[in-house]
């Protein structure tokens, strides 16, 4: 008995160090990690939606719960105290998980401002190119007005967004989450 | 055996990688790109310094039967320090290599160590042997990475050597560590049987 509660005691105290030292360096490291993540958020808010001068997250006020479960929250940009621009964040299932991407919209165009995918596990050289700008940039000024679909071949029409070479499964998941934050947009912005 | 010796077995001798055939899975996972293989071989070798400093240190007061847990606890520790320091200041690498950073836990070679090597050595020759175990694991990981990088992206910490449409995707792919891991190891095995 006396044999365990040596054995216990010991381990407590390595623990408890242990606990110290973890402890010592998250709050060393959390206010740089927290100031990095919202550094990165509006750099990234700022590039999809170059107008807005503010931004503020309206999630609660226009994700209803019937909405489409692929928008995670919506961001309102407003200029001057007016809406400009509207910044979705989309979370659509790729080929190896979800794809996070934000989405901004120009109020008074009814377009797509461009696309940024924030985060991917898609295949290196393949789904993962949809991170590159020469994939995002085909999104750019689509028209919110009609669903955009997925082409293997160079798009004829205005609607078409032509999918990264033998990535059809990544370029329609992006696709999808594009089409539900135009959906809303749709539906809630445009007058 | 001498204090240089300890350092440079993990080098070649007793690579873990190529040698001791341990880590095989974040090896295979993540040398898909040069910078990668290096940012984790350096994480890696900080918790093996750590981790054997500690063990070493204490190797006289750890009870026996509970060595195991204490091994765990230190090697926990120091990866989530090293995970938290990686999401701070290197943030472009914590997102590439991802949950590879917290698994280092579970990698073998560093609970191998410690129980193999500092467990029964004093500091000094443990820190040797976690800096040349560390040093092999990196340079394997790196020597993966480049056919992989080059053979499979056409570049080489991202400097482009072959044209895109050179380049052989399935490389980057999990066949490609597979086919590499297994022809480096088939290669140094028929070097050392020719040798011995």
């Amino acid at each position: 008995m006396l044999d365990i509660m040596k054995l216990a005691v010991f381990l407590l105290v390595v623990s408890a160090v242990a606990a110290f030292g973890v402890g010592y360096v998250n709050s060393m490291t959390a206010p740089v990690i927290d100031k990095q993540a919202l550094q990165m958020k509006t750099d990234s808010f700022k590039e999809v939606c170059p107008q807005g001068e503010e931004v503020k997250n309206e999630t609660e006020r226009y994700l209803k719960k019937d909405a489409n479960p692929l928008i995670k929250e919506v961001n309102v940009a407003y200029k001057g105290g007016v809406p400009v621009g509207v910044i979705y964040t989309i979370e659509p299932k790729g080929f190896g998980g979800p794809i996070s991407i934000l989405a901004g919209f120009d109020i008074g165009a009814g377009k797509v401002t461009a696309i940024k995918v924030l985060s991917q596990t898609e295949t290196p050289g393949l789904g993962a190119k949809a991170k590159d700008p020469s994939f995002q940039d085909r999104y750019k000024g689509k028209s919110a007005e009609a669903d955009l679909e997925v082409s293997k071949t160079p798009p004829t029409k205005d609607t078409q967004i032509q999918a990264i070479t033998a990535s059809t499964i990544t370029s329609k998941a992006v696709t999808s989450g594009v089409n539900a934050a135009r959906n809303h947009f749709a539906g809630n912005f445009v007058k | 055996m001498s204090l240089l010796q300890e350092f440079t077995k993990g080098i070649i001798k007793e690579n873990p990688l190529f040698r001791l055939v341990l880590g095989t899975c974040p090896s295979l996972a993540i040398t898909t790109s040069v910078d990668n293989g290096l940012g984790m071989g350096v994480a890696f070798t900080g918790v093996l310094l750590g981790s054997n400093i500690v063990i070493s240190a204490m190797r006289k007061i750890i009870p026996d039967s509970i060595r195991i847990p204490v091994y765990i606890v230190v090697i926990a520790s120091f990866v989530t320090m090293t995970d938290l320091l990686m999401h701070a200041y290197t943030p472009a690498m914590y997102k590439a290599l991802g949950i590879f950073i917290p698994l280092i836990v579970v990698n073998c070679i560093i609970i191998g160590r410690a129980e193999a090597f500092a467990n029964r050595n004093s500091i000094v020759p443990s820190v040797l042997d976690a800096l040349g175990m560390g040093v092999g694991f990196t340079l394997a990981l790196v020597l993966l990475c480049t056919f992989r990088e080059v053979l499979g992206a056409g570049t080489f910490l991202g400097f482009r050597l072959l044209p895109e449409s050179r380049a052989a995707i399935m490389m980057i792919l999990p066949p490609g560590g597979f086919v590499t891991l297994g022809c480096i190891l088939g290669f140094l095995n028929k070097m050392q049987s020719k040798t011995a």
